[in-house]
């Protein structure tokens, strides 16, 4: 796999090809992209058939080791790759170590190993260990092993990578740690630099410990760290961050030259029942950027989430039946709000894409902005008579 | 697909020259429902996880919905405003419903039961309590627009006459006596009589149809009427029960499992950690087409997917299972088919009591 570049006199915000896959050439993926967050091998509630009936085009699917962990040992024995092994062999892969949907608990190193919180508690993983699975699961993109932790230089042994002729051809990426502290920041990127000649990208790794919180984390805290990281940064190289960063932080980070993302935010919003509703194209109109379905105002509401979106939750179901569907605790409501939310997330990159070729990003972050200024608003002044409810 | 103006029309298609097992077509408002059939379970107007295009693609005609729990949440009002249920839940296939009845002994601790009908304490937060009478009970299936709708004996008249739909909903009665012969013919007599499209039998436990009575009351059902056996839905019990003439089963039991983890094959359990083969080679549902066994093991009971992928599985598990029935009948080999069904699950030979005792009744001799 090949990144290029394909507006190189700016250096952001930029368009940019993974082409040449192997044993999928046909298959060229546009950046700025947003990897489909997974956990245990498949978009939480939405099985790989289902995702059919969302989008048809090719994904890359973010594979968190923690949630595969348990696999381990299954995969020394299976000859396939990991987009096989889960079910949905027509997807490219990405693996990486923690899970962006959910906190990482803090602390408990040890010398040259990261922990790993798995459903049967804590798992140290040294670089021989991680690099056994990653021969196991053959991804096509992967990155190095990290702590990612905050205030922490990255050693550069813990990031040594194998030359294996099953990873050949497999895309590297190298996590700059070092918190938010500038100079640690350099002395990774250096090192890596050194050591890593032929790393196909890089990850800016340690801006926060995962998790909910994310979507709140003010963009001004970590402005400063990304913008001089990036400069850094070899520019011909695919730049990316994980995550569930807002819409806006979104824009912001790609304002900065951030190649690459996930769809962990989607999972954030299905889990408190909220639906995406902010506008994507100019002539949508909606009155709020998110809405929650759990309300008791939706229980009469026959009317789709929204009424442009052409997703299959919109098109045949109501936000009154959705509603009826979490009242009763039903695993059906987070499977429709998620078919929704998916969709519009991919429609919202999409969208990312086109501004950055017709150059007209800003404006469309200055509206998003807005919209998401006085969502927020909204929720401050509700939030004291009724705190929302989260079934996670 | 709506009929002229009778909301079920019951054809024989082809019968078993040994036993009393028998292929139909039932047209139904919504669809041309297959006999013999099993129904799954979708209590609260959705089918555990699945969406109704899943549904459609498997096959599915039929599926139940539960007075008690609709009539609870979202209410008959809601149920109104929206079209009633099937296009609240975008289901164009039949829908079946209970009376609520059921509910009266599931939940008999939030119960009251009087000759007026039965109090139930909700189960929701505000624990406030909901009086179900045969009027209310009919009212909310009028409501919910089922293609079928049940009754019990008692509340039968009182529902016949609050009835407000009887050119698109069917009532069946349930006939009831447990296990006293007896009582069970008193019932059947007492439904005989009543202009009515179909009857239903409810028993504990398919076990508990050992014994001749059971095929002796079926027969006194009207032939040209479908006979439906309610909650049962072990592939062993619907073969059985096929050949004793029933025409529709349903069950919670293959969806319910399937949140469990547990798969249904016909041979029985699974190790599953490193065997790379699907849950059934000859199963052609999307889950044993995509996934292995190590795969599904690794996931289930951990990410709720897992349940959707299963419950694909049991429910294409038990609609072929149905299909398998009903080409055996026409082909007029069903006692052949049902032979080597029961020695496929217990190659030694070693036939449960009631198996044996229940099929010789229908002149079925095991291999």
């Amino acid at each position: 796999m090949k990144f290029i570049v394909r507006n190189s006199k700016n250096r952001a915000p930029r368009l940019g090809l993974l082409k040449n896959i192997e044993g999928k050439t046909d298959v060229e993926i546009e950046t700025p992209v947003v990897l489909l967050h997974t956990q245990g091998g498949h978009i939480p509630h939405v099985t790989h058939e289902v995702f059919k009936l969302v989008s048809k085009e090719p994904q890359i699917l973010q594979i968190p080791l923690v949630s595969m962990h348990n696999f381990q040992e299954t995969m020394q024995y299976y000859n396939g790759t990991i987009s096989e092994f889960i079910g949905s062999k027509d997807s490219l892969t990405c693996l990486t170590l923690q899970d962006p949907s959910n906190l990482t608990k803090q602390g408990h190193h040890v010398k040259e190993k990261i922990p790993i919180w798995t459903k049967k508690g804590k798992v140290l993983y040294d670089s021989e260990m991680y690099m056994n699975i990653v021969e196991s699961f053959k991804p096509d993109m992967y990155y190095l092993l990290s702590d990612g932790d905050t205030n922490k230089s990255s050693a550069p042994k813990r990031i040594s990578k194998r030359k294996s002729d099953v990873l050949k051809k497999t895309f590297v990426m190298a996590p700059i740690a070092g918190g938010y502290c500038l100079k640690s920041r350099e002395r990774c990127i250096e090192a890596v630099l050194a050591n890593e000649s032929d790393v196909g990208g890089f990850l800016i790794d340690g801006l926060h410990n995962n998790g909910p919180e994310v979507e709140f984390l003010p963009f001004v805290e970590v402005k400063d760290v990304v913008e001089h990281v990036i400069k850094k940064l070899p520019p011909e190289k695919l730049c990316s961050v994980q995550g569930c960063w807002n819409p806006v932080s979104v824009l912001k980070l790609v304002q900065l030259g951030v190649d690459m993302f996930d769809t962990s935010y989607c999972r954030i919003l299905t889990e408190r029942s909220a639906a995406m509703t902010f506008p994507i194209d100019s002539i949508e109109e909606t009155d709020n950027f998110e809405i929650n379905l759990r309300q008791p105002k939706y229980v009469d509401d026959f009317t789709p989430i929204m009424y442009s979106c052409q997703c299959l939750a919109c098109s045949k179901y109501s936000r009154g039946y959705i509603h009826h569907l979490l009242t009763v605790q039903e695993l059906l409501a987070p499977v429709l709000i998620m078919i929704h939310n998916i969709h519009h997330y991919l429609r919202f990159f999409k969208k990312i894409r086109e501004c950055i070729r017709n150059n007209s990003l800003s404006d469309f972050e200055n509206k998003i902005s807005e919209q998401y200024k006085n969502h927020q608003e909204k929720v401050l002044s509700a939030k004291n008579q009724d705190e929302p409810r989260r079934f996670f | 697909m709506s009929t002229t103006n009778k909301p079920l029309i019951f054809t024989v298609l082809a019968e078993c020259k040994v036993c009393k097992a028998r292929v139909s077509k039932m047209i139904l408002p919504h669809k041309e429902v297959d006999t013999p059939v099993f129904m799954p379970v979708g209590t609260q107007g959705t089918l555990k996880g699945m969406l109704p295009e899943q549904l459609e693609k498997l096959g599915l005609q039929i599926m139940l919905a539960n007075t008690y729990h609709l009539g609870t949440k979202p209410g008959p009002d809601i149920l109104k405003k929206a079209g009633g249920l099937h296009k609240f839940m975008n289901w164009n296939g039949a829908l079946l419903t209970d009376s609520g009845g059921f509910q009266m002994v599931s939940l008999l601790k939030l119960a009251e039961i009087t000759e007026e009908g039965v109090k139930f304490q909700s189960l929701n937060q505000h624990k406030s309590e909901v009086m179900l009478t045969p009027e209310h009970s009919i009212e909310i299936q009028n409501a919910i627009g089922a293609d079928i709708i049940m009754q019990t004996t008692r509340w039968l008249d009182r529902c016949l006459g609050a009835h407000s739909k009887p050119e698109t909903q069917s009532i069946f009665p349930i006939v009831q006596g447990t296990l006293y012969e007896e009582l069970r013919i008193i019932s059947v007599n007492d439904h005989t009589s009543r202009d009515v499209h179909g009857f239903a039998i409810v028993v504990e436990k398919a076990k508990m149809i050992s014994g001749k009575w059971y095929t002796y009351v079926l027969t006194f059902f009207q032939k040209n009427k479908p006979r439906y056996l309610m909650g049962v839905g072990f592939a062993v019990d619907l073969v059985v029960c096929c050949a004793l003439g029933v025409d529709m089963f349903d069950c919670v039991f293959p969806t319910r499992t399937a949140r469990f983890g547990c798969a249904l094959t016909m041979t029985g359990q699974l190790n599953l950690k490193k065997d790379f083969n699907p849950i059934d080679a000859n199963c052609t549902c999307s889950t044993c087409q995509n996934y292995t066994r190590a795969y599904l093991h690794g996931i289930v009971t951990v990410y709720p997917v897992a349940c959707h992928l299963l419950t694909e599985h049991n429910l294409a598990f038990q609609l072929r299972l149905m299909k398998n029935i009903r080409d055996s009948i026409h082909e007029n080999r069903f006692p052949e088919f049902v032979a080597d069904f029961m020695l496929n699950l217990h190659p030694d030979r070693n036939y449960p009591t009631w198996i044996k005792d229940s099929l010789a009744a229908v002149n079925i001799n095991l291999l």
